[in-house]
């Protein structure tokens, strides 16, 4: 397993991918400044500057961001029978699969750490002083990628089975603007996929290990990763190359 | 030169989706708020008393979004055709000016765009009427909200159809897209001379017809720049 991240990564690393890594932690910063709300006494301002930013951020650079990326790492492979050089490796499809999907997690995960430093530094250089709140701040950046993993597996999918960045983009733009809608709605925004990393970062939410419920996390995070991750997987293993 | 041209281009992007996508995004914007509308009818005719123009309001929420993102989406799959498969030589040892290429690909997704256009107008009136807003149905504000987006939005096009053919990896002109859809979200707080803003049609003195304007010249401007870049550049 090894190698075959080791050879992902080393391919993605000549894709241009820095320059696409910070388009949105930059966007955000910039976004940060343009809030120009009061904060009401007593109220951290820290928390105010979070509300507004993950708004932007969780409800659509996220989801979106996570059709780029998945389309940049399938990208070597959809040019000149790439696919054909790469599984002719002895390396299983499986592997192929869950290495190129473990790649993409772990540059979610950078992508909320540089969103972290974002906000912070917008903090820092609106001269906040309260105290940054640490907690808070960690469960919304990992509850947001918590809450990418079907959506990055789904990516994933589409970005193997068409060769170009549009149609896979188009799939992604379809389900994620409904979620502008789907989050104001009690009933129906718990059950959408692509409402629910701006759910999981939305710091006005419970109290419990993130600021959803597990059996919601469980049954709509974790349900619609198992059909996107084995359908992209079974996709994949069954794809002539 | 620019019908055979125009001919060749609407016969490469047969069977790309450009017509799917060109009928889902006005559908999907007005199917938002027939969801809308149909989870909350009675709350959102309180809202009111001019029913059409909230009507009017709620669908254009979602018009610069879909439009910015349509963009990115068509031109992106405009620009693959040739580099997909290493067609830009071909196409280029023709006798054809690259100009002419260019414009023949801006003049395509124009017209798709425009096509989108007209069917948001139809959708949105559909559905009103099926609403039963009122009998007075305002036709000019209709027309407004579903044309003057795609003026306004002409720079963006512009910006994007360069972006699209001059880069070989198309990450790149979509995460730029992307960065462009959500400065066109966040407009409300951003200065009027940021482009993305535009297509929502808002600035400073309440004049969406001034959006109209910007999004010409610029547009124009942008186009020109593109243009002349994409000829001086080697073909790939």
């Amino acid at each position: 397993m090894l190698p075959i991240l080791q050879s992902e990564w080393f391919k993605l690393r000549k894709a241009k991918i820095v320059s696409v890594l910070f388009t949105g932690p930059l966007a955000g910063f910039l976004l940060g400044f343009t809030i120009h709300g009061d904060v009401p006494e007593g109220v951290n301002p820290w928390h105010i500057l979070l509300l507004f930013m993950n708004v932007i951020y969780a409800l659509l650079f996220l989801p979106l961001m996570t059709g780029v990326l998945a389309g940049l790492i399938c990208r070597y492979e959809h040019q000149a029978g790439g696919w054909k050089q790469l599984l002719t490796l002895p390396v299983t499809r499986g592997k192929v699969f869950t290495g190129k999907y473990i790649i993409l997690m772990a540059l979610v995960l950078f992508i909320q750490l540089l969103y972290l430093g974002a906000v912070y530094g917008v903090g820092w250089a609106k001269g906040f002083t309260e105290p940054f709140p640490l907690e808070i701040v960690w469960k919304s950046i990992f509850g947001g990628w918590i809450a990418s993993f079907p959506l990055v597996a789904l990516q994933l999918w589409m970005s193997i089975l068409f060769k170009n960045f549009a149609a896979p983009l188009a799939v992604n733009a379809v389900f994620t603007l409904p979620a502008i809608l789907a989050v104001q709605s009690e009933r129906f925004g718990p059950y959408y996929p692509w409402g629910q990393p701006f759910l999981m970062m939305y710091i006005g939410g419970g109290d419990g290990v993130f600021f959803v419920p597990w059996e919601q996390l469980l049954l709509v995070v974790g349900g619609s990763f198992l059909v996107f991750f084995l359908g992209g997987y079974i996709y994949f293993q069954r794809k002539a190359v | 030169m620019m019908g055979p041209l125009l001919r060749t281009e609407f016969l490469k992007i047969k069977r790309k989706g450009f017509w799917l996508l060109t009928f889902l995004g006005p559908f999907g914007v007005v199917a938002l708020q027939m969801v809308n509308y149909g989870v909350r009818k009675d709350y959102l005719f309180q809202q009111s008393d001019d029913r059409w123009a909230y009507y009017l309001h709620n669908v254009h929420d979602f018009t610069p979004l879909a439009l910015v993102l349509g963009i990115v989406i068509l031109t992106s799959l405009m620009a693959s055709i040739e580099n997909e498969t290493n067609a830009w030589k071909q196409l280029m040892s023709l006798p054809v000016s690259k100009y002419s290429v260019y414009l023949s690909k801006f003049t395509v997704l124009s017209f798709f765009l425009l096509a989108a256009s007209f069917l948001l107008m139809v959708f949105t009136l559909l559905y009103g009427i099926f609403l039963d807003l009122g009998p007075d149905i305002p036709y000019a504000d209709l027309a407004r909200y579903s044309f003057y987006p795609f003026f306004a939005s002409l720079p963006v096009l512009a910006l994007q159809l360069w972006a699209a053919v001059i880069f070989r990896n198309q990450g790149i002109p979509v995460a730029l897209g992307v960065f462009g859809v959500i400065l066109t979200y966040s407009s409300y707080s951003l200065p009027d001379w940021l482009i993305w803003k535009w297509p929502t049609l808002m600035n400073g003195w309440n004049e969406p017809v001034l959006n109209v304007l910007w999004g010409l010249l610029a547009g124009c401007a942008l186009y020109v720049f593109g243009m002349i870049d994409f000829a001086r550049r080697d073909v790939k």
